[in-house]
């Protein structure tokens, strides 16, 4: 017994290194050097005068909380009538909307710029098709591009969220509503619309933080339009040698805001949301054949749109390119071979960076949902919310932590591919731990208690009875993790380094330089790999994507 | 195997759970431990099968103190009050995860789980998985799996709390019949009075961690020795007399309550007060006597309640409290209503004098 209890304290302070090491270090790492003078050392407040002095960066400020807010509003204004319809209403073809719907949330977003560059950039189609006629398309750079591809690939956490929400609802709260006298519309926004407030307000803030953190689609369609996560790594890359003081300012911003949204929902929502369990669904109503087209229309036409791009991407990536002129209708496999042949180094790092990741996480995870649930003690709190805190942290700032921490000094590890990995790892741990240890509540601790009572020692026990039960979770979570980890742009490109590009990197320098043939060909490898693995995760345990996110 | 525990105590934090408990159970027992929840007899259950550690105690299987053996070396088998069933495997390899932990023989294991799946008549369900089955299938399984490696002790929890009330019943039985055919030393969880008294043949009744009594189904309910067990087993009036004499020779006791004589039987009263408790069913309706006569009493019927084979009347008792009595095979005339007086007898040699 004394000899157990010893085992997982050491792994619990193991945990707790780790953490360390891989997140709260690097953090305070560049919070201290956001207050250093990196000519002379000395303790300055230089870096925020400077950021709250010049007009410039308190534009970046201001375009991030511009264009989240605008994107925000947008996803709700589509999610909430799309999760709406999709529960309440007859929709033909609602599995395959549904299915199709959520599919955005998990395609890369910086893809999706790509595809809208393609398309409405200078010289995209529409530029080249509409131009000799005079006609001007409205342009696409700058915060209307960013808006578009934000909403169009974030309106599904509304979706998921508020139709969950929809759909626990009880048949007979709306009943007892219109029993108490209310018509249908008093009852919508008495009874209805307050229940799920919280999901909506919920989902408001997953987009807003999805929006303020993310770097490759104002880096590639924003132009002028400077976002703080853009600037952040701007002057942490910069050819002058970086201001990594400049830069760790504009991160602690930007992880002031993160966290700050973090917290709010984990205190704030967390605790206005109803718990209710739904015995007899509200009835799907079917309309009449005008309404249900419109219904249908609005559903079908919205996920036409988010998708459309992705189908963009990868006919371009066999279509014949020379720069960035495409000449659609000619189809040639030249940027499939080009990328095997010339340069297949990339493929290789993604899959080989994203495996590795997983792997480790699925242990990590483990272990730490062992530690959550079933050994809670004096540091469990602590561990809840470390646990949680990667996901508070925008990727450019944890990479900027992570480059400028490990870059000298005892421990080595910018520019290996190491630091990747330690990225990766850390930052999808959140999700492989909330999968596994929600299955391990749902496991009750007397089936262990069974398997020792029979005369199996408890590791044993746990690796005979507990590891198989939840064993399709765990799998299920490692896939999200591992396509998750594959599409990631935003600390990769700040700690890759030569050899370790991986195929994000490569799709994000090949669109700067204008060869968007080489790039929908990287592009369309990480669509596949990301849709391939979930049509079989869905088609051997029939689970819904929506329910491992 | 007999089991012994000497002082046993189980502190979580500040609470005692179970405190200072000493019993012995007999080797072949079918022993219950009985008491309402959170009374510490799930938690004495499981410190026997050591998922808890005793803060103080000790714990004997046999002569063998077993404080510091680790749970999965104590050979009990266990029944866990939601069965506890590997959701991943088979009837049979659950059933058969014991024996494989044991490395017993392939061939044996099947040979032995034939034998354990005809006892507890799940015959061609080996192939099943557990959430296929039935709830009395399950617990059949929990249980099947539990004796196949043929325990010292037998360990349930409250295993019969998850079924309908009718499989209940049946399954009690059978459980109380496979027991006798194995001779197993068998310690048993439940609040259910009714329950323990059909199984058991030893009975601990347990209160806040503490130990009220122990002993047969019949020595507790006719003879409790506290008010705890008294109420706990069955239901009881319990009366407080004024004490006016005592008579050395024939045992009796002359009380008063409520300008009536009552005379009871039992030892000499250390106090001018004695506790006593008495059945509902022991107390007899009589007609209106002529003059005072010892032990005859009357009351205000509160409530009525007509039960088919029996009356329960709630009646105003001789101190504000309210007495249940019981009539069986009641005569449809004579059935009082609300307010009417009932007039009743205490019988003398029945009610038994407890402690406070």
């Amino acid at each position: 017994m004394l000899r157990h209890f010893k085992a997982w304290n050491i792994i619990l302070i193991l945990i707790f290194a780790v953490f360390f090491f891989a997140l709260v270090y690097p953090i305070l790492f560049i919070f201290k050097a956001s207050f250093v003078n990196p000519e002379t050392g000395a303790f300055s407040l230089k870096s925020y005068a400077t950021f709250f002095h010049y007009p410039f960066y308190m534009r970046c400020l201001r375009n991030s909380l511009f264009v989240s807010t605008l994107s925000t509003f947008f996803a709700l204004a589509i999610g909430i009538p799309f999760a709406f319809f999709l529960s309440r209403y007859h929709v033909p073809g609602k599995n395959l909307i549904k299915t199709l719907g959520t599919l955005p949330l998990i395609l890369p977003t910086f893809i999706g710029a790509e595809a809208w560059l393609i398309l409405l950039g200078r010289n995209g189609v529409f530029a080249k098709l509409l131009q000799p006629l005079g006609v001007e398309i409205p342009s696409i750079y700058g915060w209307k591009g960013i808006v578009l591809v934000f909403t169009l690939q974030f309106f599904p956490f509304v979706f998921l969220m508020v139709s969950s929400a929809i759909n626990a609802i009880d048949r007979s709260l709306e009943e007892a509503a219109t029993n108490l006298g209310s018509g249908r519309l008093r009852v919508f926004f008495t009874v209805t619309l307050p229940v799920i407030t919280p999901a909506i307000l919920s989902g408001a803030l997953v987009v807003f933080y999805l929006c303020i953190e993310n770097f490759g689609v104002p880096v590639l369609i924003g132009e002028d339009f400077r976002v703080l996560s853009v600037q952040a790594y701007n002057e942490f890359i910069s050819e002058m040698g970086g201001n990594p003081s400049m830069a760790g300012a504009l991160s602690m911003i930007l992880l002031a805001i993160t966290l700050a949204l973090t917290v709010f929902q984990k205190f704030w929502i967390e605790r206005k949301s109803y718990a209710m369990t739904s015995l007899n669904p509200i009835e799907v109503k079917r309309l009449r054949p005008m309404p249900t087209f419109l219904i249908w229309l609005f559903c079908a036409g919205i996920v036409f749109i988010a998708l459309f791009p992705f189908a963009v991407v990868m006919v371009s990536s066999i279509t014949k390119t020379q720069g960035p002129v495409m000449y659609f209708g000619q189809f040639s496999l030249d940027n499939f071979i080009r990328a095997f042949t010339i340069a297949p180094r990339p493929i290789f790092n993604s899959f080989f960076l994203a495996t590795t990741a997983t792997l480790i996480g699925i242990l990590f995870g483990i272990l730490v949902s062992y530690l959550l649930v079933r050994r809670r003690g004096a540091v469990s709190y602590l561990l809840d919310i470390l646990v949680m805190l990667p996901l508070a942290v925008a990727g450019t700032v944890q990479g900027i932590a992570l480059a400028a921490t490990y870059n000298k000094g005892f421990i080595v590890l910018t520019g290996t591919w190491m630091i990747l990995v330690l990225a990766y790892f850390i930052r999808k741990a959140p999700y492989s731990i909330k999968t596994t240890a929600s299955l391990l509540q749902q496991i009750d601790t007397s089936i262990e208690e069974a398997s020792i009572n029979l005369g199996v020692p408890p590791v044993k026990s746990f690796l005979k009875v507990i590891i198989p039960i939840m064993l399709p979770g765990i799998l299920a979570g490692a896939i999200i993790m591992w396509v998750t980890t594959l599409a990631e742009l935003s600390s990769t490109i700040v700690l890759y380094y030569g050899p370790w590009a991986t195929m994000t990197v490569e799709v994000f320098q090949r669109i700067g330089s204008g060869d968007f043939g080489p790039a929908s060909a990287y592009a369309t490898i990480l669509i596949l790999s990301v849709l391939i693995p979930l049509f079989i995760l869905n088609r051997v345990s029939g689970k819904d994507l929506a329910s491992s996110l | 195997m007999r089991v012994q525990l000497t002082g046993i105590t189980k502190r979580f934090g500040r609470l005692r759970a179970v405190d200072d408990v000493s019993l012995t159970i007999e080797e072949g027992d079918f022993f219950t431990l009985l008491g309402p929840s959170g009374c510490g007899k799930t938690t004495l259950l499981r410190t026997i099968a050591g998922f808890y550690t005793p803060d103080e105690g000790e714990i004997r299987f046999g002569e063998r103190v077993i404080n510091h053996i680790p749970a999965h070396r104590r050979e009990t088998g266990m029944v866990f009050q939601n069965y506890a069933l590997f959701p991943h495997l088979s009837v049979f390899d659950n059933i058969a995860y014991g024996l494989r932990a044991r490395k017993v023989a392939r061939r044996e294991i099947a040979s032995r789980i034939g034998e354990i799946i005809r006892s507890v008549q799940l015959e061609g369900l080996e192939d099943r998985s557990p959430n296929q089955l039935s709830g009395g299938q399950q617990q059949r399984v929990a249980l099947a799996r539990a004796l196949v490696i043929c325990p010292q002790i037998l360990l349930m929890d409250e295993p019969l709390s998850n079924l309908d009330a009718k499989l209940r019943v049946s399954m009690r039985e059978e459980i109380r019949r496979i027991q006798k055919e194995l001779g197993i030393t068998t310690i048993y969880v439940t609040h259910d009075q009714e329950e323990a008294m059909a199984v058991s043949d030893r009975i601990a009744i347990l209160n806040r961690g503490r130990l009220e009594q122990v002993g047969t189904p019949t020595e507790i309910y006719f003879r409790p020795e506290n008010r705890f067990a008294a109420e706990f087993m069955g239901s009881s009036n319990i009366l407080e007399l004024d004490v006016l004499d005592y008579d050395e020779g024939a045992s009796r006791i002359t009380t008063e309550a409520a300008g009536q004589t009552v005379l009871i039987r039992g030892d000499k009263p250390l106090g001018k007060m004695v506790t006593v408790s008495i059945r509902p069913e022991w107390i007899r309706v009589v007609g209106k006597p002529q003059s005072g006569k010892t032990n005859i009493l009357s009351g205000k019927v509160v409530s009525s309640t007509f039960l088919g084979s029996m009356v329960r009347y709630r009646v105003c008792g001789p101190q504000e409290q309210t007495l249940v009595i019981e009539v069986h095979d009641p005569d449809e005339k004579g059935i009082l209503g609300n307010g009417e007086i009932l007039w009743y007898q205490l019988p003398a040699d029945r009610p038994v004098v407890i402690q406070g």
